[in-house]
């Protein structure tokens, strides 16, 4: 449960919940405090009025005692009003535990709260000053009503509130689990679905209409990497039959060669003509072999070292050279053009392989005497070589194709000219144009085929 | 020219065996680590070729132990072909190496050209039956009459007359007259030495370039006209 998110919404909830009731708590406590003790002070007030009047007509010694016979009937039997009168007069006095009064004497001539033995509770108090009268000296009269319902009720209402809040927040916990509960059923149904999906029915996905939007943003992108690794699977087992068949066939070749050659008697030539045969098809492997291997260590991310500043016009020259008695042959002539002086930080000898390649493709798909153009353009720290020629149009979906290892627009085109492709030149193009932090490019337009890669590193 | 092989492998030992002394050389085997040791160590040789990847002792630990006492030549042959592993043999005193699978050519120009260190100039007059070539004026001549060359034709017969008798494959041919050190799968070399025999061969009738099919071409003055002329 440490992760789960109906645990954290609901401990969430309820600490929510918690703060919620103790905030609404704390204000009703406040004025059920204020009212009451209002109320409260109300009545003691009254009560002091009534006995104020009467104390303070009282100033002989006559009328005082008529004033203590009075104070008594008035003072309950239970103790729940008390009076209390203090002067420097002994015989203006009234009160059980005066001397207790003492401490009071000095107390604020006003309201005031007063603990007595023998009470669980205090009593609120009202004191004031009464001024001389006649014979009596001023005296100091105090009214007491005992606050004990004041304190019980407070007490009773908090108990309640807490009660009642706590069962709130329980409340709030059920509540708020199966909320989320029910709130997050989206997200269990996409993960059950999430959980069917398997190598076998790698093409379904996760329906977004049913999705709300919150989710719908997470099943595009796991649909999106669904896509690229459905791909990149699919470019798996596409690979591996494509290296299969591109092995097999000279295996092929081998095996049934060797085998017809020494089914029958032969003489020395023609286990030669066999031998030497099966040597070309063993170069045929060695050279898939090698290849592969080459792109095997550019997918693994190594990177083109011992790079140098070269001048890229001088390389494509030295390319165009090694192609000389080729083109000589076929007619065709190979023009340089942009910029010539372009510089950029290259492995010759990677680019080099790159550039033969290109002009390789341009060459096996042109027609006699065509005219193959090279163009360099240098762009910011790196720089750009198309090549092309003209040729029969590429259609637009094998363009971005072209790159891919073994991928052939035409199958049927398997050698021109004796020369034994097997689909991996522009791969190998593509791989050192990453080795150089570059990127490839191809387009096909007006009967023209432009193939090229860049180089943009540092 | 005395070699020491140390390979585990019995196939391959037992061909390399057979080819080198084919080409005129004394060839020791050794098929393990401390084996290859003791001989490499005890006896002399003029270049050794060792395998990595041996039983008993690796051969980085044969050569670093080699070393030690002697500045024999190696050539180390790897299945591996890491930058990694280079250095290491490398780093170890390995002359050179090989990537298996490796051609048998190239270790075999390979173990000429680690032997041919220090040999005298070549000279400048090359001469392969009636066929003459100047390499400092770069003319060549055939029975007193001047053949037209190209600077690439020239420099493509010259390379092949300094390796007369010697196979060249294409790759080799590749990287000696036009720098190309990788197998680029293109018809240039055959093109190119099609040309080549139509300016030195064709008008004359003893031919002197030939084709090793698989293999590769050879320059040199053959007794009889038979020759797989197949590609």
């Amino acid at each position: 449960m440490k992760n789960s998110i109906i645990a954290r919404l609901v401990i969430m909830f309820a600490a929510a919940a918690l703060i919620i009731f103790s905030l609404i708590g704390s204000v009703l406590y406040a004025v059920v405090d204020n009212e009451l003790l209002h109320h409260e002070r109300n009545s003691l007030v009254t009560t002091f009025k009534d006995i104020e009047y009467m104390v303070s007509r009282a100033g002989t010694t006559e009328r005082w005692a008529h004033v203590q016979v009075k104070l008594d009937t008035l003072t309950p039997a239970d103790g729940k009003v008390r009076f209390w009168i203090f002067s420097d007069d002994p015989r203006f006095g009234y009160g059980k535990d005066l001397a207790e009064l003492h401490e009071f004497a000095n107390h604020p001539n006003n309201l005031g709260r007063m603990s007595i033995k023998g009470k669980k509770y205090p009593l609120h108090t009202l004191t004031r000053i009464l001024p001389a009268y006649l014979d009596r000296p001023a005296i100091r009269l105090t009214v007491g009503v005992d606050a004990a319902s004041y304190f019980e009720t407070l007490r009773t209402f908090v108990a309640a509130m807490t009660g009642l809040s706590l069962a709130g927040v329980l409340l709030v916990i059920l509540c708020g689990y199966w909320i989320a509960r029910t709130g997050l059923q989206p997200l269990k149904k996409m993960s059950d679905k999430a959980q069917t999906l398997s190598p076998k029915t790698l093409s379904e996905r996760l329906t977004l209409s049913a999705l709300p939007d919150e989710l719908s943003d997470l099943a595009q992108a796991f649909n999106g990497a669904l896509d690229r690794m459905e791909n990149a699977y699919k470019q798996l087992e596409a690979f591996n039959a494509d290296v299969a068949h591109e092995l097999r066939t000279p295996l092929a070749n081998l095996i049934g060669e060797t085998q017809v050659a020494l089914s029958r008697e032969r003489s020395a030539p023609e286990f030669e003509s066999v031998l030497q045969s099966n040597l070309e098809e063993m170069d045929r492997l060695r050279s898939i072999i090698n290849d592969m291997l080459f792109l095997a260590r550019c997918d693994q991310g190594e990177a083109a070292t011992g790079l140098v500043h070269a001048l890229i016009a001088d390389e494509v020259q030295k390319t165009m050279d090694f192609f000389e008695f080729v083109l000589d042959e076929t007619g065709m002539r190979v023009e340089i053009s942009g910029d010539t002086h372009a510089t950029a930080l290259i492995e010759t000898s990677l680019f080099r392989r790159a550039l033969t390649n290109l002009l390789q493709n341009a060459i096996q798909h042109s027609p006699a005497g065509a005219c193959i153009e090279v163009a360099i353009d240098a762009k910011n720290h790196g720089v750009q070589i198309a090549v092309s020629n003209p040729g029969e149009p590429v259609e637009q979906g094998h363009l971005p194709r072209l790159f891919d290892r073994f991928y052939r627009v035409d199958t049927a085109r398997r050698d021109i000219n004796g020369i034994h492709g097997h689909g991996l030149g522009l791969a190998i193009v593509k791989a050192i144009a990453l080795m150089h932090g570059g990127s490839v490019f191809a387009a096909s337009t007006g009967g023209v085929t432009t193939i090229g890669f860049t180089t943009a590193r540092f | 020219m005395k070699i020491l092989i140390v390979e585990d492998e019995h196939k391959m030992a037992e061909y390399l065996r057979k080819g080198l002394s084919e080409q005129g050389c004394t060839v020791d085997l050794a098929a393990n680590g401390i084996d290859g040791q003791h001989l490499a160590i005890w006896h002399d040789y003029d270049v050794i070729v060792l395998d990595a990847m041996l039983p008993g002792l690796d051969g980085f630990s044969v050569l670093r132990s080699l070393r030690i006492l002697k500045q024999t030549p190696v050539i180390m042959l790897t299945a591996r072909d890491r930058v990694e592993d280079r250095i290491k043999g490398l780093h170890d005193g390995a002359d050179d190496y090989l990537i298996k699978p490796f051609s048998f050519l190239e270790l075999l120009a390979r173990l000429q050209a680690l032997t041919r260190r220090g040999r005298a100039q070549e000279p400048a007059q090359l001469r392969i039956g009636d066929l003459q070539i100047d390499l400092l004026s770069r003319k060549a001549l055939r029975n007193n009459t001047r053949i037209d060359l190209t600077a690439k034709e020239f420099a493509l017969l010259a390379i092949m007359a300094r390796r007369q008798g010697e196979i060249l494959s294409k790759t080799a041919i590749a990287e000696l007259v036009w720098d190309m050190n990788f197998d680029s799968n293109t018809n240039v070399v055959e093109v190119a030495i099609k040309r080549l025999r139509a300016k030195i061969d064709a008008p004359f009738s003893q031919k002197l370039l030939h084709t090793i099919r698989g293999m590769g071409y050879v320059l040199e003055p053959r007794a009889t006209a038979h020759d797989g002329e197949g590609g």
